[in-house]
């Protein structure tokens, strides 16, 4: 049974369809990567199914729930993580409050009133920094880290808040080759403790870590298959022509 | 170690405090200078609740002299009532309701014969309709400056209805001729020693509440709403529901704040749910340094005091206000995080020497301070 489900999802900005019957079907454990050309709708199917963009249309469940018109924290607290395509993390905080902040197992104010900022859970979240390469920077702001460290730290603090399904947009943006790669490794360690759905434009990246591909076009589902069926597929030759090809996009 | 270097100086920090404000009196015999030392410690109330709002929040409540104001007005109503010569009239009315021909006194001052009821309305009070105001307002994700304006309205409004409701409120004059404060066996005169102690452990009090706040999870989440509010939601908080807290906390201190000013004061007015109180709490915090509690409460005294002394000086009589507008342009411009950044500056520096020699370990940095230190 899939853990993810999208059925004709529509979704309008002020009159522009963005999502066109969209439908998408994830299996619990899978790591399935998003492509498709510059504005096909990759990102507004992340953003319909956390609960940032408004559902015009069609149904989204997940793990047997229809959270069409459920609001963000809710999504959230279901276990769906996301990781924006502009790295977006509390700047002014440290990497453990990052850390800490997403580590939500109670959301409530009061329940929280009750746990010290500084010592709860501190080595659990060290271990965090950890595993990204953020070791040495855990006491200090997010806002001085690099690029790919934002990158990164944001990816833990999806692992922090221990979501089931992790929605990362474009991981390896701006990232070097050998960031890159590291980044291909941290997303094989999560693969199977989490399903996952990642947007991506890096070929090289996909085929290191895909298994099933889903193709996008104008708010549409456009093929679904491995990396070989895709690049021999002509429609989506076709919806590539104009952007340099599949691997140039 | 670093933490541990911070925390242990934010202990020192506010000790010296606690001592410097307890032993005051000690060494004052002038009454009137008492008093109005209790004003100002009172004023580092109002500041340290605007801090946890809008330092550690993000929420810049304009209308936060409405919750003084309620708690001023709750204090006033009761010891209106224990005044003796208020029974000019045929069932002891307060003497300007008399004069307003109002013939019985009003349901809603009944309660306000109990002193204890009083004292906990003056901070329900403010906290319920901070929590309505909040609910409407953080519901609708009404944020930034939005949430201002829609203050600065309320404040402005509930001004407007105090002064015009005279029959009930005593309008223009407010409350005056008040009693004094009797609890607990100590008659809190408002030029005693008594209420200066209130005082001073009431902002001691406050501090340390607010501290408890912001050093648990919850301070941490309202950090981070003010940093990036909607990324909040997508980790399973109700964004709103730690605005509303934050709000209501703050309210509630500014209502307990508002009682002790009735009592200092002898009276209360529609003056204290003014727009000039609510800028002149934000200028304290700016001065002092917003995100933190203890450095907003110390920008209150310091500038009321400095006001205070230079508006009283012959020599600065014509020329105090502009003295006051360029400390305030300096602070802000130079010490975007307080004066009470330089102390977390010379601490960190402190601790960074001793930790330099003990360990390899990162040079500590404090907040806003992207220097290299050590
Ligand atoms: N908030 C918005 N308001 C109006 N139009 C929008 C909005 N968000 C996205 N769109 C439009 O919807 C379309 C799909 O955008 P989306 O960001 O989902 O594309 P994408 O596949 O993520 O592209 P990219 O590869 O460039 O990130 C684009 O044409 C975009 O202009
Ligand atoms: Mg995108």
């Amino acid at each position: 049974m899939s853990l993810l489900e999208l059925k004709g999802v529509e979704v309008q900005f002020s009159g522009f369809r963005a999502l066109r019957g969209f439908d998408l079907s994830v299996a619990a454990g899978e790591l399935r990567c998003l492509i498709g050309p510059n504005g096909a709708g990759k990102t507004t199917a992340l953003d319909v199914i956390c609960g940032k963009a408004q559902v015009n249309g069609g149904d989204i469940i997940f793990a047997g729930q229809n959270i069409s018109h459920f609001e963000e924290h809710r999504i959230a607290r279901l276990g769906i993580g996301r990781k924006f395509q502009v790295p977006s993390v509390f700047r002014e905080l440290t990497v453990k409050e990052n850390l800490h902040v997403a580590f939500c197992r109670r959301a409530g104010v009061f329940a929280n009133l009750g746990i010290s900022a500084a010592k709860a859970n501190a080595d659990e979240l060290e271990k965090l920094a950890e595993l990204v390469g953020l070791k040495e920077s855990f006491r200090r702001e997010a806002g001085i880290l690099s690029h790919g460290q934002t990158q990164w730290l944001e990816i833990a603090m999806l692992v922090a808040q221990d979501a089931q399904l992790l929605l990362l947009d474009e991981p390896t943006a701006g990232m070097t080759a050998a960031e890159t790669r590291k980044t291909a490794e941290l997303c094989k360690q999560l693969k199977g403790r989490h399903t996952m759905l990642v947007v991506e434009h890096d070929m090289g990246f996909i085929k290191e870590i895909g298994d099933v591909i889903s193709v996008m076009h104008q708010g549409r589902l456009l093929a679904q298959g491995t990396v070989a069926e895709i690049e021999s597929d002509p429609e989506v030759r076709k919806a590539y022509l104009g952007s340099g090809g599949i691997r140039g996009a | 170690m670093r933490r541990i270097f911070i925390s242990r100086g934010h202990i020192i920090g506010y000790a010296a405090f606690a001592l410097a404000i307890l032993v005051v009196p000690l060494f004052i015999d002038d009454p009137y200078l008492l008093n109005k030392l209790a004003r100002y410690l009172i004023f580092g109330i109002l500041a340290a609740a605007l801090a946890l709002s809008w330092g550690y929040t993000g929420i810049l409540n304009l209308g936060q002299a409405v919750s003084f104001g309620l708690g001023s007005y709750c204090m006033a109503m009761t010891l209106k009532l224990h005044t003796i010569p208020i029974q000019t009239g045929a069932a002891g009315l307060p003497d300007f309701m008399v004069w307003n021909n109002v013939k019985s006194l009003p349901w809603f001052w009944e309660p306000f014969h109990s002193t204890a009821f009083a004292v906990v309305a003056g901070v329900a009070f403010p906290v319920v309709v901070a929590l309505l105001l909040g609910w409407f307002v953080f519901r609708a994700r009404v944020t930034g400056v939005y949430v201002s304006i829609i203050t600065l309205a309320m404040l402005v409004v509930v001004n407007l209805v105090i002064v015009d409701q005279q029959r009930f409120t005593g309008g223009f004059n407010g409350l005056t001729d008040l009693a004094d404060l009797k609890l607990f066996g100590i008659d809190f005169d408002p030029y005693s020693s008594a209420t200066y102690y209130l005082i001073a452990l009431s902002l001691l009090a406050t501090l340390m509440i607010g501290e408890l706040v912001v050093r648990s999870k919850t301070g941490l989440i309202m950090q981070a709403i003010r940093d990036d509010e909607t990324r909040v939601r997508y980790f399973g908080y109700d964004v709103a529901r730690y605005q509303i807290f934050a709000f209501c906390v703050s309210a509630g201190l500014s209502g307990f704040a508002g009682m002790l000013y009735a009592m200092v004061m002898a009276f209360a007015s529609p003056t204290f749910l003014s727009v000039q109180i609510s800028l002149s709490i934000v200028i304290w915090c700016a001065v002092g340094g917003r995100e933190s509690l203890i450095g907003s409460a110390l920008g209150a005294i310091l500038v009321t005091g400095i006001q205070g002394g230079l508006s009283e000086t012959p020599a600065f009589l014509n020329t105090w206000m502009l003295i006051m507008g360029a400390l305030f342009v300096a602070v802000v411009l130079f010490l975007p995080k307080g004066l009470i950044s330089i102390v977390q500056l010379g601490m960190a520096r402190l601790a960074g020497k001793k930790i330099s020699a003990l360990t390899e370990d990162e040079a500590p940095l404090p907040r806003g301070h992207k220097l290299g230190i050590g």
